[in-house]
């Protein structure tokens, strides 16, 4: 996810000055509010924070709250409030709550990723994933003030999954089908169904699963992770037109993709436990998909951020995060990892700086610090 | 020409069943139905001719074993647990999943709640009497589900004389059970009580990546279970006779969770019982039987929802309950043709039942016709053709199988076999619907075929086997993602496996017997994507090796089972290590029949050990048995 331009600048600055940008220190761990402090629908079932997603602005770091439960007789997981984003200065655990719900509440439920352009923060709302409900939104929030100052609200049939803002669209991804398509940046509606990009990505044939689990803009151009059950596929297209530029494997079942220090792509891959390193050079693009592998206990990675000459990774399965050396003897190796606890499910990593991290810990609804251990 | 072998066999079944009144006022009792006894030693007489192994339960007297321990110690099978006694376990046979090896007692097909596979942890081990291990696609021999395999429990057979014993033992993590046998006139009581606190020691690396390990103390991992047995065979008059087999058990246990999400507030309790009865006879050359039984079970889940545990008792956290049952009859002839042919025709049908929220209810008629024939053939070369027609629900298919045995020379046995079957979608796969599981009411059936073949040396002091197969598995129901968050089946695999078994047991001086078993899969994932790859949990190699003597006054063993690093995904990319484990027990005759044992098991005490999904298995745990048998 991209960082402020003035945290790149004050990194940038910090670094001609000879020195390596330190962040002050977060909290070990931050408790997020319990659902009864998240505008339930029913007060008899609030819902949990469930935090997913993460990016930065200023000293703040924003997480999305899903805010859901588990419903037992319905056999599904409902949305018990609004979403919300929540805006938190790590080092002192301070916490805002940027209620994206609108006036009846529910102009956006279900927020899963956010990213960050201009300033700006960009969330797409994924409802109850039917693809039917006027739940879906893509919310564009000004962190200054708080608040909501865009919706647009998601055609029928399609459930946003990624949000990659780009000059003239915003680029969303589908949860279950392998659908991209926009919405206008100045406009801020839906464009066409008919503008929709459709990504070829391998699956079983019968019953496999696929979807579009990233996108990105990087140099201009919008890049586009698919996953299957057996496979996953980093597409490259023209931001403005959505005309195909190139496409290249990588390992199965992606989950998300960060732009690395040397301008490669850096997507894990939650089916075989790897990271593939994406090399692009003018319409060519090059993966190496065994760049690493993690070890037999990771399970589930789920997120990836570069930084410097450091990837971020977390994986769920196995409550760690895991800090890699892209410039390591030898190649990418992994040199710190963190847990998070039994049972934590840490979806989403922020790095702070080169040193320190911060993860959404989205079964304990809590934004927690990596304690990392040296890992020889 | 060599007297023949079908001959043999034939005088040994009217033999057998002429004697039927005077058997039941002997040691023995009678087997599971009509059967060519003293044929094929370790083999199972419903499916002569295939690669099999016996596990003898009076073999490990002295020990504590649970039914999971017992059949890793017979080639082709593998076991999985999930942590301390009374814990879940599964079986599977030559690579097939656990839902692709039928498990029988006394010949009932025995299943797990949705009628999916058994858990191994609740059949109550101190009361069998052996286990048969047949290995192979058996449908044809043994039933719709026989894919892998099946396993025949073969419970303690009633005497006419009084006789009896216990046995108790105490040991590590409040582990304790006891048992209790009385047969007299031809019935048989018997009782098993098994507990344990289950919370012991484990090492974790946290995080995995990490190069350190740390101390944590398994919680919620307590277990109860009740069984009794109660088994009758009873002479009605010269050539008929009536047998009577009933039995239950009972169990409540915490639910641990993955060592990396634990769930400290889930629980699972469970009963279920078996009853059969069986009036058999002959007429002539005719040999009958005709048999009802039923089983029915009720599993509780308590404290558990989507992905983590919750409160028993809150509103958003309901208890899942489900029964299921079966009740079904059958009626099997064999007659002779000659002195080398023996036909035999079974005709089964029945029902079974599922109920509870977790699949609402739903039924489905079982019936099957199954033929098998035993040719003796010049040069000693035996044929055992076999063809089943199985309906169950809507499903109907067809089981072919054969088997052929010769004997070129004294205790050599060369054989070979073939089989086709099928597995009928389980009530669970085609309607549970809780959780993160979601039911595919239009599931068809798997299906496989494999080819093996194998060498057997039995002498009085050795016994040599040696078995290769070649298996293909088809429309295999896997679980797949169900988005946005469950899971549900479908007909997507497709696997080819391989295999070689080892087996050597070797009588000593001393009263010392050496016993080494050797496995080796193949197992390889052919499914559309996939093609290559290993499936998972599936150890390329296993070893069990086991050195132990009987005596009047002494007794001892020491083991050796050793697993290979298996795939834990399915892209061969993430493994379970290489898992060693010694155990080592030794024993006195105390005073007249009583014995004093004690038990060591993972002498090595590895900590370290974990077994599917990241359950961590015990270290180093000890055991004091006391027994006595009368």
């Amino acid at each position: 996810m991209k960082r402020t331009a003035f945290a790149l600048a004050l990194a940038l600055a910090l670094a001609a000055c000879g020195g390596k940008y330190k962040a002050p220190p977060p909290q070990k761990n931050i408790a997020l509010p319990p659902g009864s402090q998240l505008k339930p629908y029913d007060p008899a079932h609030p819902g949990n924070a469930n935090p997913q997603g993460l990016t930065q602005v200023g000293d703040q770091v924003y997480a999305t709250i899903s805010n859901q439960y588990f419903d037992a007789a319905a056999k599904t997981v409902v949305n018990a409030g609004p979403g919300f984003l929540a805006g938190i200065v790590p080092s002192t655990g301070k916490l805002t709550l940027i209620d994206l719900g609108g006036s009846d509440e529910k102009q956006c439920q279900n927020p899963g990723f956010v990213r960050d352009s201009n300033g700006l923060l960009y969330a797409p709302c994924s409802g109850n994933f039917t693809g039917a409900d006027g739940s879906r939104a893509l919310v564009e929030v000004d962190p200054a003030t708080a608040k909501v100052t865009r919706r647009a609200a998601i055609p029928d049939g399609r459930v946003p999954n990624g949000v990659a803002p780009g000059p003239t669209k915003i680029w969303m991804g589908d949860a279950f089908s392998l659908q991209v398509f926009s919405v206008d940046r100045a406009s801020f509606v839906a464009d066409p169904a008919a503008n929709a990009l459709t990504l070829d990505c391998p699956q079983s044939p019968q019953n496999g699963f696929s979807y579009v689990a990233d996108v990105l803009i990087l140099y201009g151009d919008l890049y586009a992770l698919c996953a299957s059950d057996i496979a996953g596929t980093l597409f490259r297209f023209d931001a403005a037109t959505g005309a195909l530029k190139g496409k290249v494997d990588v390992g199965p079942t992606p989950s998300e993709m960060s732009q690395t220090f040397d301008g490669r792509v850096a997507v894990i891959n939650s089916g075989d436990n790897t990271l593939s390193l994406v090399t692009i050079s003018g319409a060519k693009m090059t993966a190496d998909n065994k760049a690493l592998t993690f070890p037999d206990g990771t399970s589930i990675l789920q997120d990836v951020r570069a930084r410097d000459n450091f990837l971020f990774t977390v994986a769920s399965g196995s409550n760690s995060a895991q800090k890699i050396d892209l410039t390591a003897k030898g190649g990418p190796k992994i040199v710190a990892a963190a847990s998070f606890g039994d049972g934590a499910n840490p979806y989403n990593i922020f790095p702070l700086d080169d040193d320190q991290a911060i993860v959404t810990n989205r079964q304990t609804n809590s934004i927690a610090a990596a304690q990392w251990v040296v890992v020889p | 020409m060599p007297p023949s072998r079908a001959a043999r066999r034939l005088s040994l079944l009217f033999a057998v069943l002429a004697a039927a009144s005077a058997r039941a006022q002997s040691d023995g009792g009678t087997d599971e139905t009509i059967e060519v006894r003293g044929e094929k030693p370790g083999g199972s007489p419903q499916a002569p001719g295939a690669a099999a192994a016996t596990v003898e339960v009076a073999r490990f007297s002295g020990e504590v074993r649970s039914a999971a321990e017992l059949l890793s110690t017979s080639p082709g099978a593998t076991v999985h647990e999930t942590g301390a006694p009374g814990q879940s376990a599964s079986l599977s046979l030559r690579g097939a999943n656990a839902e692709e090896s039928l498990i029988l007692l006394d010949g009932i097909p025995l299943q797990g709640p949705g009628g999916g596979s058994i858990d191994l942890s609740t059949i109550p081990a101190a009361l069998l009497d052996r286990m048969v291990v047949s290995r192979g696609v058996l449908g044809a021999q043994l039933g719709a589900g026989a894919l892998g395999g099946a396993v025949e429990l073969l419970p303690r057979r009633p005497t006419a004389r009084p006789a009896g014993g216990a046995q108790a033992s105490f040991g590590s993590f409040g582990t304790a059970q006891v048992e209790g046998d009385f047969a007299a006139g031809g019935a048989l009581l018997g009782v098993q009580l098994d507990r344990t606190a289950g919370d012991f020691d484990y090492a974790a690396r946290v995080p995995p990546e990490s190069p350190n390990w740390y101390g944590f103390t398994r919680q919620n991992s307590d277990a109860q279970r009740a069984s009794a047995l109660f088994h009758l065979e009873e002479g009605l008059g010269a050539d008929t006779g009536l047998d009577l087999l009933l039995q239950a058990t009972a169990g409540d246990r915490g639910l641990p969770g993955p060592a990396t999400s634990t769930t400290l507030r889930s629980r699972a309790s469970d009963e279920g019982g078996v009853a059969g009865a069986r009036l058999r006879g002959s007429a002539g050359t005719v040999a009958w039987a005709v048999r009802a039984w039923g089983r029915a079970d009720r599993v509780e889940l308590r404290g558990l929802q989507l992905t983590t545990d919750c409160t028993d008792g809150a509103p958003d956290c309901p208890r899942s309950e489900q029964h299921s049952a079966t009740a079904r009859a059958e009626g099997e002839i064999a007659a002779s043709l000659g002195d080398r042919q023996l036909l035999r025709m079974i005709v089964s049908g029945g029902e079974e039942w599922i109920a509870g929220g977790p699949t609402g209810p739903h039924r489905r008629t079982l019936g099957s016709i199954a033929l098998s024939d035993d040719v003796a053939l010049p040069q000693s070369i035996g044929l055992h053709p076999a063809l089943r027609v199985d309906r169950v629900g809507s499903d109907t298919a067809v089981s072919p199988g054969i088997t052929a045995t010769v004997h070129p020379i004294g205790p050599l046995e060369f054989r070979a076999g073939w089989g086709l079957a099928f597995r009928p979608a389980s009530f669970a796969e085609l309607y549970l619907d809780e959780g993160g599981v979601a039911p595919n009411p239009d599931l068809s059936p798997e299906r496989a075929w494999s080819a093996d073949a194998g060498a057997v040396w039995r002498s009085a002091r050795l016994t040599l086997a040696a078995d290769v197969f070649w298996s293909r598995y088809q429309e295999l129901i896997l679980y797949q993602l169900y988005p946005p968050f469950r899971i549900k089946p479908y007909n997507t695999g497709a696997a080819r496996i391989a295999g070689l078994e080892l087996q050597i047991v070797s009588t000593l001086p001393f009263g010392f017997t050496a016993e080494a078993v050797y496995t080796f899969l193949d197992a390889v994932n052919l499914r559309t994507g996939l093609e290559g790859h290993h499936l998972v949990y599936r150890p390329p190699h296993q070893l069990f090796g086991r050195l132990a003597r009987r005596g009047d006054r002494l007794e001892g063993y020491a083991a050796l089972a050793f697993r290979s690093a298996m795939p834990r995904d399915a892209f061969d990319s993430a493994h379970l290590p290489a898992q060693p484990r010694l155990d080592a027990g030794a024993g006195v005759r105390a005073a007249g029949p009583l014995w004093i044992d004690v038990e060591v098991k993972n002498l090595l005490d590895d900590r370290t050990q974990q077994d599917l999904f990241e359950y961590p298995l015990p270290g180093l745990s000890l055991a004091v048995i006391a027994r006595a048998r009368l």
